[in-house]
């Protein structure tokens, strides 16, 4: 193309319109609101997303996702948290209010979705979906607010504003075979089958088991499979042939359902330890039985069915507000990890900083953190889960959430001598 | 012995169901000359059917509606939107049908939301024990199903009116037309035919050992792409051979993964596709595929 | 198979715009500044929201211009075209990047200057691509599709498991670009511009525009020159193109080549936006995507690429944006149509309507609004006069 002389008048038009755009800009730089007046609250220091009368926490779900379910009973949760908050007061005179984004587990929209509430919140009390921190996560390393994300790997550990909510799943998977050595009678030299997904969840689990099974001297015969993967018969069929005493699975229910169905009409009926994210309710009217009879779930939480006065209302009132949604093991992993960051606002409330550095300082202050349900939370090492502690559920087709709780919270010896993979 | 037998036996079975939908394909390709990516929603749309009506009509009664709504739903989208498009390029069609497929599975996903649905098929967990191997009841199901129906698709291709028209149209679409087929009735049962094995498969893909239909279930009509295609798009025996190749590589690469360590684990989930690429180098058309002939 | 209809011919009619014509390009040219400065002043009004999904659809842009080179130009179908521009985030990852450890992994980099690194990248990608054209070459049709199907399956493998180069599932974090001191990113230096601060992405907006216009003139100058009219006269009939002397294989793998450093140049842009890529983001979806863009926008069209690139990334954006505010649809985890699923319905209705009744796609609009006398000057445009259209197209 040719300069001609249209392109002259089109650069005269552009030179005017340069001047009067860059004179005008009306753009709002909404990264940094200015900090709001120290007058009313004393000496209260605050930052983004605290105005006088509100609070606004973030949360960056899947709603439409694959991780649809659990994004959705942890925002229902988180909601009926934050609703019990405010009636009780709110936080420093301010009622919590909370700004929900779907991501759909789609990288693009989550990283449109987060420039949203970077810069508008005080922190993000819910990021669903593993592949999705570790895309954002450099980012809000630098933006500096504290995020809570629902997912457990241990890489994600080793960045002070991530907090990861509980036991890592290679933990998680040390503790889980412990248990099942004591209590299915596994003996050294046995042989121990990992069905694992090909995903930073199950390469993790992969990371613990392996660990557990040196320790222990049973040899691991591991079998790697696709997460979109349903048919296990020739996963099963290897783990049949290598005469495993017991399986452990570290893969979605979409994957344990088969496992437990497969094994069962294999005639190989060897127990299956899975982590809690592998279970669904719905699973029992499609594998009931060999569920019933062999299967048994590590999880960070107790089943939420125990009976405990922190549990028994949280049925409760989720029941009052939600009628129609089913009550699983997400409702009270939300509920918590609400309940972890409304502890956080109090403590930055008490300390005079509601900036999002003080409400990280704050909830990095807490050493012995209760929430009700048995465990005690560390959160002074960015590098450390919060606990190592695991509890053991099995089915009981009785209970909504189809899980009780055999084996209150424990740490085995391995737990602590495992070490976590350097985070980057 | 026992663990390469139920391997093999798994893989024929997982082959029978790829062959349902691989035979779709190739009957859809050959009267209408596209590649239907909305076969995967087409699946789903059965599953579900079937999921939500056995209930009340006990599995049979369920599956025959299933099977009938499905085939309407697949003639339904060649009345719509395929007839009326006559001669354009292919891969035209081909987006078009991923367009079909976005809009049926975002409705089947929405409806479906995270559950995961019994079909309520007959087997339930039991099994039979076949030269010293354990396997499925369901398993066995799909196979004779899937036997018995692809032999009587076979002998209607092979007999009947309409086999005689889809084959004269397959080879030429103009003579056969001036020949006085009814290419509009001849393509609409292929689309039919096609949407009623799909349904078919879903009922083999949701039952014992793997249970429940969930949104992710049309996925597996990915797999038999590389089914029907290596076979060579516009034969039906083809696809047969291309589903049972398919099935059979993904057990064995699966079932013996351990030896297979090289390739990085996981490997069962492409090797389906590196069977195909593989033998497309060999034979650009697929194992019994028709040679493009060019008339100049 | 398409049956090869010999039609020679109209596809390699010389361009040879008329002396009526220059009035009309002028305009043109002048309406394409004008566009170009109006997106140079964008990041002094938009918020990062829209900073971010503009830098998405640019990237898109350039990669549905290299697609529709392919499928839309050549009528080589491709589903692979997530795999390319994987191979250009990846490429300038490890070109750029230094070695060190990402999460439980020893990652390599080879610490190149960034530009230098986002020109190897490039390369990479093109490189790759010609290496598929033993496949490309043979392969017609559906064969080429599903063959390229198979390219995002095993690529998304290597990716998962090739941890030294890609960081596996953890993905890779992407150095930021740097001119000669000056980076592309929030800090160093830090720039305030009439009194906009000039953070990360209102830098790369500026590199992104400039790729963007580069490819569109490059693809441009392409399309019209000799190289489009071979093309053209590949996908209308191989035969007719060999007899009337075009080396039909090296066009069909040159076309390939070309694609897949578009893909590429897509790739290393997005990488630099994210900042960190996982290997979950180049899946066959992301490659649907690409081809709904190219149809949407038009195929063959340079300028229906960039606009149905626009129109697949920010429809969605529109939506979860405006969810509130939209009539019939509900927030996010509310029960009935959320804006999600909206937003995949339009998407979905879109690529059908569009090719019930305007197979020529958004561009294909554009043409029909303005005056039919103008005759066809790229190979683009033969081909909507030639392939039959539809009979509810015509009213």
């Amino acid at each position: 193309m040719k300069p001609r002389k249209g392109t002259r008048a089109a650069a005269a038009v552009i030179a005017i319109l340069a001047l009067s755009a860059t004179a005008c800009s009306t753009k709002e730089k909404d990264k940094d609101p200015a900090p709001n007046g120290s007058g009313n609250a004393g000496q209260l220091k605050t930052g983004a997303g605290v105005s006088d009368t509100e609070i606004k926490v973030g949360e960056l779900s899947d709603l439409s996702g694959p991780f649809a379910p659990l994004g959705k009973s942890v925002t229902n949760a988180e909601a009926l948290y934050y609703e019990q908050l405010n009636a009780a007061g709110g936080v420093c005179n301010r009622q919590v209010k909370v700004e929900v984004k779907d991501h759909g587990y789609d990288p693009q929209k989550a990283g449109t979705a987060y420039t949203e509430l970077s810069g508008k919140v005080v922190g993000i009390s819910q990021l669903v979906g593993s592949a999705i921190v570790t895309q954002l996560k450099d980012q809000i390393e630098k933006d500096g607010i504290l995020t809570l994300p629902q997912a457990w790997p241990s890489t994600l550990l080793g960045k002070k504003v991530i907090q990861v909510t509980a036991t890592t799943y290679d933990v998680e998977i040390i503790n889980g075979i412990s248990y099942l050595a004591k209590n299915v009678g596994l003996v050294s030299g046995d042989k121990v089958g990992h069905i694992f997904s090909d995903d930073e969840f199950g390469a993790n689990s992969n990371a613990g088991a392996k660990y557990a099974a040196q320790q222990a001297g049973f040899s691991l015969v591991e079998q790697k499979i696709k997460p979109t993967d349903a048919d296990m018969t020739a996963a099963i069929s290897a783990m049949k042939s290598a005469g495993v005493k017991a399986i452990i699975v570290s893969a979605s229910p979409r994957q344990v359902g088969p496992i437990m169905g497969g094994t069962e009409t294999a005639g190989f009926k060897v127990p299956v330890l899975a982590h809690s994210v592998g279970f669904h309710p719905q699973l029992l009217a499609l594998v009931g039985a060999p569920m019933e009879a062999r299967l048994y779930v590590a999880s960070p939480v107790p089943s939420i069915n125990t009976d405990m006065p922190l549990l028994t209302k949280l049925v409760a009132d989720y029941k009052a507000k939600y009628p129609d949604q089913p009550i699983d093991q997400g409702v009270l992993s939300g509920y918590t990890t609400a309940a972890m960051f409304g502890e956080a606002l109090k403590a930055a409330c008490k300390a005079g900083d509601l900036t999002p550095a003080g409400v990280m300082a704050a909830h990095r202050a807490q050493t012995s953190l209760d929430l009700g349900y048995g465990a005690k939370l560390d959160f002074s090492s960015p590098d450390k889960p919060p606990t190592y502690q695991t509890y053991i559920l099995r089915v009981d087709k009785t209970v909504p959430s189809g899980l009780k709780t055999v084996e209150q919270a424990f740490e085995s010896p391995g737990a602590r001598t495992y070490t976590l993979p350097k985070p980057s | 012995m026992t663990k390469l037998s139920e391997i093999v036996l798994n893989g024929l079975a997982l082959g029978s169901v790829y062959a349902l939908i691989a035979l779709g394909f190739v009957v859809i390709f050959k009267a209408s000359g596209v590649m239907n990516f909305a076969h995967a929603s087409l699946l789903l749309l059965g599953g579900y059917v079937i999921a939500q009506l056995h209930d009340e009509l006990g599995f049979a009664g369920a599956l025959l509606v299933g099977v009938v709504v499905t085939a309407a739903g697949a003639g339904l989208i060649e009345m719509l939107f395929i007839r009326g498009l006559g001669k354009v390029e292919l891969h035209v069609l081909t987006i078009l049908t991923i367009g079909i497929d976005i809009l049926l599975t975002t409705e089947l996903v929405r409806r479906i939301g995270s559950d995961k649905l019994s079909l309520g098929d007959p087997w339930g967990a039991k099994s039979v024990e076949v030269f010293g191997a354990n396997v499925a009841q369901a398993r066995i199901a799909a196979i004779v199903v899937a036997v018995v129906l692809i032999t009587l698709f076979f002998m209607a291709f092979r007999y009947t009116a309409w086999g005689l028209s889809m084959r004269a149209a397959s080879e030429d679409r103009e003579a056969a037309a001036l020949m006085g087929v009814r290419m509009k009735r001849v393509q609409l049962v292929a689309w039919c035919v096609a949407g009623a094995l799909a349904a078919v498969a879903a009922v083999f893909l949701t039952a014992s050992p793997t249970p429940g239909l969930d949104r992710t279930t049309g996925f597996v009509a990915l797999k038999a792409f590389p089914a029907a295609v290596l076979g060579g798009m516009d034969s039906a025996l083809g696809a047969l051979i291309g589903a049972m190749m398919i099935g059979l590589t993904e057990a064995l690469a699966a079932g013996y993964q351990s030896d297979l360590d090289a390739l990085g684990g996981g490997a069962s989930g492409i090797a389906p596709y590196v069977v195909m690429i593989l033998i497309l180098l060999w034979r650009p058309t697929g194992l019994l595929g028709s040679k493009e002939l060019s008339r100049v | 198979m398409s049956e090869p209809e010999p039609k020679p011919g109209a596809a390699l009619r010389p361009a040879a715009p008329g002396p009526a014509k220059s009035s009309v390009l002028n305009l043109r040219v002048a309406a394409a500044v004008i566009a170009v400065v109006v997106m140079a002043l964008m990041p002094y009004y938009l918020t990062d929201f829209w900073l971010l999904t503009g830098l998405f659809a640019m990237a898109a842009a350039l990669g549905a211009i290299g697609l529709n080179i392919l499928s839309g130009t050549t009528g080589q179908l491709s589903l692979g075209h997530a795999f390319f521009l994987a191979v250009g985030a990846y490429g300038y990852m490890y070109f750029s990047g230094d070695s060190g450890r990402s999460g439980t992994h020893d990652i390599s980099g080879l610490g190149l200057p960034p530009f230098i690194a986002l020109i190897l990248a490039v390369l990479l990608a093109g490189a790759v691509g010609g290496l598929f054209s033993p496949i490309s070459g043979r392969l017609r049709g559906m064969y080429l599709g599903i063959a390229t199907l198979a390219l995002v399956f095993i690529g998304e493998h290597v990716m998962i498991n090739a941890h030294s180069v890609t960081g596996g599932y953890n993905g890779r974090a992407a150095e930021p670009m740097e001119f000669f001191g000056f980076t592309l990113a929030d800090e160093d230096p830090y720039l305030e511009v009439a009194g906009v601060e000039f953070a990360k992405y209102e830098r790369l907006w500026y590199l992104a525009l400039a790729l963007l216009v580069i490819g569109i003139i490059v693809a441009r100058n392409l399309l019209r020159g000799r190289p489009g009219r071979a093309l053209g006269a590949v996908r209308d009939s191989e035969i007719a193109a060999a007899v009337m002397g075009v080396p039909v294989a090296r066009f069909r793998s040159m076309a390939f080549v070309v694609s897949s450093m578009y893909a590429g140049l897509a790739g290393v842009i997005l990488a630099l936006v994210f900042g960190r890529m996982i290997p979950e983001y180049f899946g066959l979806a992301l490659s649907i995507d690409y081809l709904a863009m190219i149809v949407i926008g038009g195929l063959g069209s340079v300028g229906g690429a960039v606009a149905g690139a626009v129109f697949v990334t920010v429809l969605p954006q529109l939506f979860a944006h405006y969810a509130a505010s939209l009539p019939l649809v509900v927030e996010s985890g509310g029960d009935g149509v959320g804006p999600t699923e909206a937003a995949r319905y339009l998407y979905g209705a879109a690529i059908v309507l569009v090719l019930l009744f305007s197979p020529g796609g958004l561009a294909g609009l554009v043409r029909r609004v303005r005056t039919p006398r103008t005759t066809p000057r790229t190979p683009a445009r033969s081909r909507s006069a030639h392939s039959k259209e539809p009979q509810g197209a015509a009213s």
